[in-house]
This record gives structure tokens, sequence and C-alpha cells, in this order.
């Protein structure tokens, strides 16, 4: 069992890779949107998985902060928007009956996932996972303050790209709210 | 720590399911997420290499990625909310007004 347990932490990025492999076939494969949006939520927090077992320890947050608290919650309200009057009468009672046996399924997994993880994230930092350039890694730990190192590298030299995606953003903002709004108001 | 061989096949297979799913999938918001996840594959790749050469470019595009990607999707979306107020569907088959 702990050799079992110890083979499973040293190859987590394979499990974590796996997990997505599969939450994106359910989201290309299922009929439902509502199951596909599920599947989509499923594979990207593998992906955040896989960021973090990269030693990507700031972007496995971001993705999980991005995409499970945003993008995903978009698109499950324009999938109640859209697709919930042809789906009304087929997913009514899909997660009524099953709460009670999917809530113990989830605390076990969840445990599991507790052992397996904790001397992956808990052990010692990996050596040279980031090397920035002397001048901008000054009296910072790199190998442990993987946001720190991540965004001195950013600042130093991707400046200018930052700021383009800002105003990007700013654009995509102001363009979805005039795309969106509804034309008599 | 992954080999570089395993990082892009897994990153290759996300790919191509995010491929077959925009041209498999009718359903527009199926094919959106099936977009965002060909992102992620080239994300995985990029912090991969970011990781194998040990410089910071690689999680530096890879957060602009992410960036835009949310960009994209917000677009997408009021696209998609925007054709379903005009024509009551969210099927590409359905969108044929350039046919001649």
């Amino acid at each position: 069992m702990d050799a079992l347990l110890a083979s499973i932490g040293k190859n987590l990025f394979l499990v974590f890779g796996l997990l997505a492999c599969g939450g994106s076939l359910a989201m290309v494969g299922s009929r439902s949107a509502v199951h596909s949006v599920l599947g989509f939520l499923f594979a990207m927090l593998n992906v955040a998985g896989c960021f973090l077992s990269l030693g990507a320890e700031f972007l496995g947050m971001a993705q999980i902060l991005v995409y499970a608290g945003g993008i995903v919650v978009l698109f499950l309200f324009v999938v109640m928007l859209v697709e919930l009057s042809r789906a009304k009468n087929r997913d009514q009672s899909v997660f009524a009956g099953q709460a009670r046996a999917v809530l113990p399924v989830v605390l076990a997994g969840i445990a599991a996932l507790a052992v397996v993880v904790k001397d992956a994230a808990f052990g010692a930092a990996s050596p040279q996972a980031l090397v920035l350039r002397p001048g901008i890694a000054e009296g910072l730990d790199v190998a442990r303050n993987n946001a720190q190192a991540v965004s001195r590298g950013l600042f130093a030299d991707y400046l200018l790209p930052f700021e383009v995606l800002s105003v990007i953003l700013l654009v995509a903002l102001v363009g979805a709210v005039a795309l969106a709004k509804s034309e008599r108001v | 720590m992954p080999s570089p061989n395993a990082v892009l096949l897994l990153s290759f297979v996300l790919f191509s399911i995010g491929a077959a799913g925009v041209l498999v999938r009718r359903n527009v918001l199926v094919m959106l997420m099936s977009a965002e996840l060909m992102l992620n594959a080239a994300n995985i790749v990029l912090i991969a290499f970011a990781r194998h050469s040990g410089t910071v470019a690689g999680q530096a595009f890879a957060l602009l990625v992410m960036g835009f990607a949310a960009a994209e999707v917000a677009v997408g979306l009021a696209l998609v909310v925007a054709l379903y107020r005009k024509r009551d569907t969210v099927n590409a088959d359905d969108l044929d007004l350039l046919k001649g």
C-alpha cells in the first residue's frame, strides 16, 4: 500500500494528465451541455494539478481561480440561459436521488488525495525549478517563492505584453457588454 | 519531474481532443470549451519547457495566455447570447446565412 502511494506521489503528473484526458473526453462526448461544462471543470482542475506537479505553483493556483472561479461559472450561466428550456424535462431528477451516495465518495476521494499529495506538497522544494537573472533575483529564494519569481520575471522582461493584455481585457469587457445587452434598453 | 515525452504526449492528446470537439460537436458552447482546452494544452507545454530550461519566460507567457483565454471566453459567450436572442439556436449547423 505504501509503495503504491509512493509511486502515485512520484507520478502525480501522469495521474492528473490521465484524469484531465478523461474530463475532456466527457466534455466532448456528453449529450447535455451542463454535463459538458462539468467535464470541462474537471479537466481544468486536473490541468491545474499538472501545473502544480511541474513546479509552477502560482500558475496552478491562477488556473484554479481563473477557470473554476470565473470561466466555468460564466459558461454555466450561459448554458442555463440558453439550454434550460430544452433540457428541463430530461435533467430534472439527475442529481436529486444520488446526492446522498455522492457525498461519502467525494469525502473519501479528498482524504485519499490528501494522503497522496502530502509528501509532494510539503516535502523539500525541488532544486532549480526556476533560475532568474542575477540582476532581478536579488534577495529572493527562487525555489520556494514561485509567485515572486514569476512576477519579477514578468515585470522585468515582459512588461509590454502584460500591458497589452490589460488593454485587451478592457476591450473584451466593453465588447462583451456591448454585444450581450438587449437592443431596446 | 515527468519526462519531456510524457508532457508532449499529454499535451498532444489534450489538443487533439479539443480539436476533435471543435470539429465534431455542433453546439457552439461546447466548441468554445474545446478551444479553451486547446489553449490549455499549449500552456502545459509552455510550463514544461519553462521547467526544463529553468527560465521564467514560459511561465510568464502561460499567464498571458490565460488572460487572453479569459478575454476570448467573455467575447465568445457574449456572441453566443446575442446569437440566441436573434436566431433562437446555439447549433452551428443552423447558422447558414452566408451559404449560397
